[in-house]
């Protein structure tokens, strides 16, 4: 049986849609079809903006553009003769690929069976034939690079603990997930935790570790349950603790939780946070590789990056290494979120372009407005413009732009988000989340802040815009961690690319998005309004009176300029200025 | 463990594997927007109707704007995911998609 997928994927032709159905449906059953093929709307059918368009299965041919006078060329051809329709086919290739994120969905995270039937823990029984040289060998091989954001390649960091004497060392899985906005580590705890566990054991192997420990935020309580259960089947099974796989190798891990600091994804903080004490980060060298825990030399691996180690070791480092592109190998996982269409985690092979990202996965910004931005690596990133979306994803490629891959997270900003806003939002949360043990970081920040408020205020002035880059070139340099000397950087990358819009606060007062609420304010179009009074309702502050003949009117001195009647007026009456 | 023991877990699940399955999305973007009741309602009408279906709980396929999200693959009809599901929705897929082979309108993502 054939089915004929439809969807109207420019979202504002439903009885286009319908009528669609209904003819197809129709001709179907004239040409006494209806037992051989099925029509169903669907909610997304994977392609955008190309008005109706249909895909029909088995076959997968996706048809675009579709109108009810091609339905009887399509039922002669494909539905009847397996054949395509040529000048209506969409040629459409899968831009995801799944690594880190290839058996979340697929197999019950909480069964270790199904683990080991999908090639688990071969990577490690791979590994432990090879023996640790071999092994970091491999991973040179495959260049894999560290996913929480600094991109340090694992395979370096490896060495440099193997090359270290010491009876005792440690790796650490740091799944201290803090940016807004990213969840991505915490989806792989959640959907494939055994993955992250034979990650970790490869490594700890191939260092010369006998103790792993999870590193896991509090706030992620499903994820430290399933590792915790996996970790104990682990156990049960004899796959963690002394000759595993009936080899020499010992090997033990346990669960520390975090309390919910951000600074603690920091590594130097997180082994202070590991320890008992304060998460305090502390000035490197040395660094945790040669002085780590309770000063043995300790590795610290991100989830993701784990996660594809067991990949690595299963289907070997040249083969990882032939995906993406020259010193961005592999792929990424992304957590694709804010004003876009899907959102939700996206896993891509480097080299692809945001562009792709953005429109072909994420299916663009909800309601068709203008994009402005993206935003990529959280607090300690910064904004691409629309611009440059045709940028090939990499670590070099977007720090190039003033911003980072970091960890994953990649935000979506339309036409109504404001750039003061956007970076006094990620400057607010790294003074929040700042520990205070540095000025830098800590007088610094607060300082930027207080001048973004003022600028969104519309009480800036132009030396004002002077003061936040020198503060934030200070505090890039002289903090003592990556959460200060990231800190500055939404600030400055928004400064580069929106000083107009900067400007427009400063002189004119104006917040060209209507963001900025002190900077807006609201009125009413008699002749457009219709009195159906949707604005008094939702005004909060009652600020909105009227009646049905006389129209309404916004009293300024009550208004808070929230907007609330600007989004829900159908009649564009609402102005704002 | 040794490897010949872990060659014959993975030898005995691969065989065990059912033909018909339903996998319901079930990390905390999944059980957020009520994917609990959905597999539950799922296993419940299975039940009621004696089918010999595997429905498990899985991970998170990534879609999280769509969840709770339902993966079918049964005999006779193509392997879909469906996306928003509630109680009512989950009635539908066991009868029309499982028992008549039929989709469910209205809540098929290609992902």
């Amino acid at each position: 049986m054939k089915r004929i997928l439809i969807q109207d994927t420019n979202g504002d032709q439903k009885k286009a849609l319908r009528d669609f159905s209904v003819s197809f449906t129709t001709q179907l059953r004239e040409r006494g079809l209806s037992d051989a093929a099925q029509v169903v709307t669907v909610a997304d059918i994977g392609v955008y903006n190309k008005g109706i368009v249909a895909k029909i299965l088995p076959e997968g041919f996706i048809y675009v553009n579709l109108d009810a006078a091609r339905i009887g060329e399509i039922i002669e051809k494909t539905i009847q003769k397996g054949e395509k329709v040529q000048d209506l086919l969409l040629d459409k290739k899968n831009k995801q690929m799944r690594l880190g994120l290839r058996n979340c969905g697929v197999i019950d995270p909480e069964s270790i069976e199904e683990y080991i039937a999908v090639d688990g823990y071969q990577g490690l029984a791979k590994a432990l034939a090879m023996g640790p040289e071999k092994v970091i060998e491999e991973m040179k091989k495959a260049g894999l690079r560290g996913r929480g954001g600094a991109g340090f390649p694992t395979w370096m960091k490896w060495n440099i603990t193997r090359g270290i004497k010491g009876d005792l060392k440690y790796i650490i899985c740091n799944g201290d997930e803090g940016d807004p906005g990213a969840y991505m580590d915490r989806s792989v705890l959640e959907g494939d935790p055994h993955s992250v566990i034979e990650g970790m054991m490869i490594g700890g192997l191939a260092i010369g570790a006998t103790q792993g420990i999870f590193y896991i935020r509090a706030e992620y309580p499903l994820a430290v349950a399933r590792i915790q259960k996996a970790i104990d089947v682990c156990y049960t099974k004899g796959l963690l603790g002394k000759n595993i796989l009936g080899s020499s190798f010992n090997f033990d891990i346990e669960i520390r939780l975090g309390a919910g600091a951000f600074v603690c994804g920091e590594e130097t903080a997180l082994i202070a946070s590991v320890e008992g004490l304060r998460g305090y980060p502390r000035p490197r060298p040395p660094f945790p590789s040669v002085k780590g825990l309770w000063g043995k030399p300790t590795v610290i691996n991100n989830v993701e990056t784990l996660a594809n180690i067991s990949y690595i070791l299963f289907h070997g480092g040249e083969a990882f290494g032939k995906i993406g592109v020259e010193g961005s190998t592999g792929t990424k996982v992304f957590a694709l979120t804010g004003k876009v269409r899907n959102s939700g985690l996206v896993e891509v092979p480097m080299g692809i372009t945001l562009r792709e990202i953005v429109f072909d996965i994420g299916g663009g910004v909800f309601e068709n407005r203008k994009i402005k931005a993206i935003q990529t690596g959280g607090p300690s990133g910064g904004v691409i413009p629309e611009q440059f979306f045709d940028t090939p994803v990499g670590y070099e490629s977007l720090q190039k732009l003033g911003s980072i891959m970091g960890s994953g997270g990649m935000i979506v900003l339309d036409e109504n988000d404001c750039a003061v806003d956007i970076s006094k939002f990620y400057l607010g949360f790294c003074v929040d989340e700042s520990c205070g043990k540095c000025a830098p970081c800590r007088i610094g920040g607060t300082q930027m802040l207080v001048i973004l408020k003022k600028i969104s205020e519309g009480k800036g002035t132009e030396d004002d815009l002077k003061k936040l880059e020198q503060i934030a070139q200070a505090m890039q340099k002289a903090s003592l961690c990556g959460l200060g000397q990231t800190a500055p950087n939404p600030v400055l990358s928004t400064l580069k690319y929106f000083m107009a819009e900067y400007r427009a606060h400063v002189i004119d007062h104006k917040c060209p998005s209507g963001k900025c609420a002190s900077l807006v304010s609201y009125s009413i179009n008699k002749e457009k309004c219709t009195g159906c009074g949707m604005c008094a309702r939702v005004c909060p502050a009652d600020a909105i009176t009227g009646t049905r003949q006389e129209k309404y009117t916004i009293d300024a001195a009550k208004c808070i300029s929230c907007g609330q009647c600007f989004d829900v007026c159908k009649f564009t009456a609402v102005i704002r200025q | 463990m040794t490897i010949d023991q872990l060659n014959a877990i993975k030898e005995e699940t691969q065989k065990k594997s059912a033909q018909n399955w339903i996998h319901v999305g079930y990390s905390t973007c999944g059980v957020a927007a009520g994917a609990k009741e959905v597999f539950e309602a799922l296993l419940e009408e299975s039940k009621a109707r004696n089918l010999t279906i595997e429905i498990k709980k899985c991970g998170c396929v990534g879609l999280c704007s769509a969840e709770p999200l339902v993966e079918v693959n049964v005999e006779g009809a193509p392997r879909v995911f469906y996306g928003k599901v509630n109680k009512d929705v989950a009635h539908k897929i066991i009868e029309e998609h499982v028992c008549q082979k039929k989709l469910v309108e209205g809540h098929i993502y290609e992902i």
